[in-house]
């Protein structure tokens, strides 16, 4: 933040802090300490007056201590040189007999930033780690971690991690805390702390007596154990279980992690557990505040992937408040869909009612696409209330309307009758751009039962030169051909001016496109164009996006207490409300959604090893190799054989090679294939001597059982879909 | 885990920031400012995600506090943080406001460095703080070998909320049960949602170590003390007790013994702490009723009529009752006739506010007011807002009641007697909705 005037500033404090009649005043002297540190935060850079700190530093005012400490925590990586004038107090500090200076001196002259320092700090932290204080111990646990900091990639000293270890049975539970997170920092190249069976029981038994934040942190730590045997487990179990009802939320929220993680072997202890944890989360949603209600909300939404029905009787927790802000309302909104059953449908869809009419556009329209998804299962009682949001004539709530319309009658045919009708009589047409699409489309797709379809069509043909948007042009064009085919007296002469207009006139190349690829499919014969335009559509039953099955809870619980939940990607609402309140320029929305989804991947990659092409093997070496390793895994496949250019094509998008196969149809028919992940070679031959059984044979070098699970179970995958697709031709 | 702490005034000025880890770079400053403060539409999450860096913020009042960090971090727990770190910064110093920030600028740069290092939450508890926090500057040369002494054995021991050797030469302790009556009924008078979430804090003043047990009217620990064998008068217990859905406990609480016995034990920290955390939802008292009847004359007027009614023992009173009713947009001029209280349109707030000083149980007090709308083209309904109340009763809305509260220390003599105990019991108005 440029300052008018900050070399003034600057001078004038240097002055000041110079003037020995000021340094005799110890009150003026800190006055003008505070102003700087003030400055400092502002964003002014005050890193001229270094000099006149550290003097400053010498002295037995504690505050004063702290706040230079603070100024030189800040510049020290711009000043090294003068900061190494500094270090002396500080040491002499760390010897202190008062427990607080000691800690203090310790902790800031671990946060200086600069090459060079641990040597000056090695000693004083070995010291600090058997200090008698527990204060001065914490500092010094994570001095360690900050040294590590300092300088990276140096090797890490056995001695001091052996000392860290050791702490872990430290009587302060800070430090034993500390202590692990100090672990974690330092042997992150090794994959962090270990958790063996005695440190993870010690761990369980100290876990009571520490404070909320460490408890979240240990049940985090503990994910990584695995219990030896179900006596075990449940001992474990049954030590966590009052932590499930934890006044802390996260608390609670991280031992129902713990919970399902380590129980993921016995579903009904997760389920026990879901349902013990309801509670806190139901209460967690009515927390005072409202961001906790926030992340509280997204997690139930979560716990509702795999169990759905575990809140139903507490749907009315859902109702949004008049003042809740946005994000808070979606959620609940999303939660209120999915709650929807026969006893309480008519109450959700009265409080889905009122929302319509909301303030904010946004949260309107993400109403009504709500009440759209209830409609496709309890279809009558949406219809009405939609058609009767079209009497209030407000634009954004008619487009939001029509659209919703498209996507029901796709859903559930049998309300296309109801739909038409109401479309039909509507008199008050959507203004905006998607909400004109929609209804362009249903017009297209439903002109038999529309009667008054061509003369509204006729009015948007009219008006295509003053059009902007391409989308809609092209949607112009579909609705216009299909109605043609179904009404061709009244659609002839529009669809010819229609077409004449955007093969000759029209400047965008992709309506201009459309418009030929139609000219030349009717220059071919209406039958042949009918079978292509009105040709059978998918069926949205089996479409991906009515998916609404329990998951198993292994889906979500490794995002599960962390950012993943809470990133807006799965928003199905929410993102409707978007593309449908024309945002999509925003950009920082955007850069949120895309934003978030590495932070999920990470974790999907983190379990299941991705695998990666590399550099060619030639098949010279492929031989040697094969002879020289020894068989890892062999596994039978149901396979009954494809021909072996479509093996390649569809092994080389998921990263595996084919050496070489013999020809088709000879029994033995064998393959070789290849690939490479986290640093290891994976090879594997494909031999089918049964027509229907595949024998897999995976060799690699070096061993790395996750890389052969992860490549096991790309393959599997590969070779089901040609399976299913050699089926269905 | 916490990169950073940055706190902002109202228009995006920086007051504090502090940062933890190297991964924060000194921009992650300006680039909260620029993309939640400084940003046009309204803010889509709590949680946002810029160039890799995830900035979680909570606003108390205008001032914006906001935790940064690189890491996948444990959201509920971030923002927990915050909060504590708000009731912290509340207890040395009053009210969060911009003002109160600049004052306590060196005392904040203080707490925040006790709290966390390194990004890791060390320290959180109010009274251990007091100790490290030295407010009236020199005192580290005049400390005392007994304060040393303290510094060492208190955070030594295994007790975390309370040090040793305390002395009072009055005993004394301070219960208070604090709810909040949260309402949604609907216009017909049908209730869509209520629940109390209510706090019992706790005051104490108490010497030495002293073990405290705790009891109410709860109708599970009555019932299993009922079971015990003391069944006289089960029926009349029985009407009396509460259902409760969910409680939590400070960290004192043998959360054992409750589980095992019902009974709530502990040894209390020093001063000011929130002792549980209740939620309930069955047969709330729901101290005021209110009837809306709005009627819209023609397009340029509106009637509304208001009654409330209190719904409570005679005896007591409630106090600071105010009653918010929504206006349209295009309001012009507003007639108010109240019979108590005094009552007023607020054209900037876009309602009438009609306050009550004092109000009697079963009482009935009614408004009216004619709103004359300016005509508009705008085709948009009035969305009607719903009708808000604020109060405070001097009763626990959820029928909570204190049965006892013992006092024993056995190293001291004093007795469970010798202690004076105050209870106080304050109902106020969380959400309070009628829909009209």
């Amino acid at each position: 933040m440029p300052y008018f005037g900050s070399e003034e500033t600057v001078k004038e404090l240097k002055r000041a802090l110079s003037n020995p009649n000021v340094q005799a005043d110890r009150l003026r002297y800190k006055s003008y300490i505070t102003k700087v540190i003030r400055y400092m935060t502002q964003g002014l850079d005050v890193s001229a007056l270094f000099m006149d700190m550290v003097k400053a530093s010498a002295t037995v005012d504690i505050v004063q201590k702290k706040l230079v400490y603070l100024y030189m925590c800040t510049y020290a990586s711009d000043k090294p040189d003068l900061a190494l004038l500094a270090i002396n107090t500080l040491r002499k500090d760390c010897a202190d007999p008062n427990p607080m200076v000691r800690g203090l001196a310790l902790r800031n002259m671990c946060n200086f930033r600069m090459p060079g320092m641990t040597e000056y700090i090695e000693q004083p932290i070995v010291a600090g780690l058997r200090d008698k204080a527990s204060y001065v111990r914490r500092v010094a646990v994570l001095g360690c971690a900050k040294m590590h900091s300092l300088q990276p990639r140096t090797e890490i000293d056995g001695s001091l991690v052996n000392e860290l270890y050791a702490l872990l049975r430290d009587p302060d539970p800070v430090v034993v805390v500390n202590c692990l997170r100090a672990l974690e920092d330092i042997l992150k190249d090794e994959g962090g702390v270990v958790i063996n069976k005695p440190i993870a029981h010690h761990l369980l038994n100290r876990l009571k007596d520490l404070d909320c934040w460490a408890q979240s942190e240990v049940l985090t730590f503990l994910l990584r154990y695995r219990p030896r045997n179900d006596d075990e487990l449940f001992d474990i179990l049954s030590l966590l279980d009052p932590f499930l009802q934890s006044s802390q939320s996260h608390v609670a929220i991280s031992t129902l992690r713990l919970f399902l993680h380590l129980a993921a072997a016995h579903p009904a202890v997760q389920a026990d557990a879901l349902l013990c944890s309801s509670a806190p989360l139901l209460a967690t949603c009515g927390a005072a505040s409202r961001e906790l209600r926030f992340a509280g909300l997204c997690h139930i939404q979560q716990v509702m992937r795999s169990q759905p029905a575990l809140f139903n009787t507490h749907y009315k927790r859902f109702f949004c408040g008049y003042s809740e802000p946005s994000y808070i309302k979606f959620r609940k909104m999303e939660i209120l869909v999915a709650l929807v059953n026969d006893e309480n449908v008519a109450l959700v869809l009265e409080e889905m009612k009122s929302y319509c009419t909301d303030v904010s556009a946004e949260l309107a329209q993400a109403a009504i696409a709500a009440i759209g998804r209830i409609g496709r299962t309890y279809s009558e009682k949406c219809l009405d209330i939609l058609t009767g949001l079209l009497a209030l004539k407000q634009d954004h709530i008619t487009s939001a309307v029509i659209q919703t319309f498209r996507d029901l009658v796709w859903f559930c045919p049998q309300c296309t009758a109801a739909v038409c009708l109401t479309v039909e009589s509507c008199v008050d047409y959507p203004q905006d751009s998607e909400g004109k699409q929609a209804l362009l489309w249903l017009l297209g797709e439903h002109a038999d039962q529309i009667s008054s379809a061509p003369y509204l069509l006729e009015v948007y043909i009219d008006g295509l030169k003053t059009e902007l948007s391409a989308a809609l042009k092209m949607e112009i064009l579909t609705a216009a051909l299909k109605m043609f085919l179904r009404r061709p007296a009244e659609t002839q002469d529009m669809l010819g001016r229609l077409l004449h207009y955007c093969i000759e006139e029209e400047s965008d190349m992709c309506v201009r496109d459309r418009a030929l690829l139609y000219y030349r499919l009717l220059q071919r014969g209406i039958e042949e164009t009918r079978k292509v335009v009105t040709g059978p559509k998918s069926d949205p039953s089996l479409s991906v996006l009515t998916s609404a099955q329990e998951e198993p809870v292994s889906q979500w619980v490794s995002i599960f207490n962390t950012l993943g939940p809470l990133s807006a990607a799965d928003l199905q609402l929410h993102n409707t409300a978007l593309s449908a309140s024309e945002h999509t320029d925003d950009t920082a929305d955007t850069e949120l959604l895309t934003e978030h989804v590495p932070v999920s991947m990470r974790d999907v990659s983190e379990a299941g090893v991705s695998l990666c092409a590399g550099a060619a093997v030639s098949p010279e070496a492929f031989e040697q190799m094969w002879q020289q390793l020894e068989v890892l895994q062999r596994q039978t496949v149901c396979f009954s054989g494809c021909a072996a250019d479509t093996l390649q094509s569809a092994l080389q998008p998921v990263h595996i090679q084919t050496l070489a196969f013999s020809p088709a149809r000879a029994l033995p028919w064998r393959a070789y294939i290849y690939s490479r992940g986290s640093g290891t070679l994976v090879l594997a031959e494909l031999l089918q001597d049964d027509p229907e059984m595949l024998t897999v044979t995976i060799k690699q070098q070096p061993e790395h059982q996750q890389t052969v699970t992860a490549f096991i179970s790309v393959l599997q995958s590969v070779l089901q879909t040609l399976n299913t697709g050699q089926m269905s031709v | 885990m916490i990169g950073g702490l940055f706190i902002y005034n109202h228009k995006g000025e920086v007051l504090i920031s502090r940062v933890y880890r190297d991964d924060i770079g000194r921009n992650a400053v300006d680039a909260f400012r620029v993309n939640v403060i400084h940003a046009r539409q309204q803010v889509r999450s709590p949680v946002t995600n810029i160039a890799r860096t995830s900035f979680f913020h909570v606003k108390r009042s205008n001032i914006w506090l906001a935790a940064v960090t690189k890491q996948n971090v444990n959201a509920a727990m971030v923002f927990e943080f915050l909060y504590k770190m708000c009731d912290v910064m509340t207890a040395y110093f009053g009210k969060i406001s911009e003002e109160n920030i600049k004052n306590n600028f060196v005392l904040i740069y203080e707490l925040l460095d006790e709290i966390l290092d390194f990004g890791y939450p060390q320290n959180s508890e109010t009274g251990a703080l007091k100790t490290f926090i030295t407010q009236q500057g020199i005192k580290g040369q005049h400390q005392t070998k007994e304060e040393q002494s303290q510094i060492t054995s208190q955070v030594t021991g295994q007790i975390g909320w309370r040090r040793e050797g305390i002395k009072y030469r009055r005993n004394e302790l301070f219960l208070d049960v604090l709810e909040s009556v949260n309402l949604l009924m609907s216009p017909q008078g049908q209730v869509l949602s209520a629940h109390v979430s209510g706090r019992v804090v706790m005051k104490s003043y108490l010497s030495g170590m002293p073990e405290c047990k705790f009891g109410m009217n709860d109708k599970i620990v009555i019932d299993k003390q009922g079971k015990g064998g003391t069944t006289d008068d089960a029926g009349k217990s029985g009407k009396q007790s509460i259902a409760i859905d969910d409680c939590t406990f400070h960290q004192c609480v043998r959360l054992s013994k409750f589980d095992s016995e019902r009974s709530i034990s502990f040894i209390p920290p020093d001063g000011e702490y929130e002792l549980m955390r209740y939620r309930t939802t069955k047969d709330i008292i729901l101290p005021f009723r209110v009837i809306p009847l709005v009627r819209e004359v023609g397009r340029t007027k509106l009637e509304v009529k208001v009654v409330i009614k209190s719904n409570f023992k005679p005896s007591l009173l409630a106090q600071k009752i105010e009653v918010r009713i929504p206006t349209p947009l295009n309001t012009s001029g507003v007639q108010v006739i109240c019979m108590k209280g005094k009552a007023k349109y607020k054209a900037s707030e876009n309602a009438i506010v009609w306050k009550i000083k004092r109000m009697a149980g079963m009482k009935e007090s009614q408004i009216s007011a004619e709103i004359e709308l300016l005509p508009t083209n705008d085709k948009k309904k009035w969305a009607r807002p719903p009708i808000s109340m604020n109060f405070e009763v001097p009763f626990a809305p959820s029928g909570l009641k204190v049965r006892y509260l013992k006092v024993f220390e056995s190293k001291l003599n004093y007795s469970d007697h010798d202690v004076i105990k105050w209870v106080r019991y304050i109902g106020r108005s969380g959400i309070y909705e009628t829909r009209c």
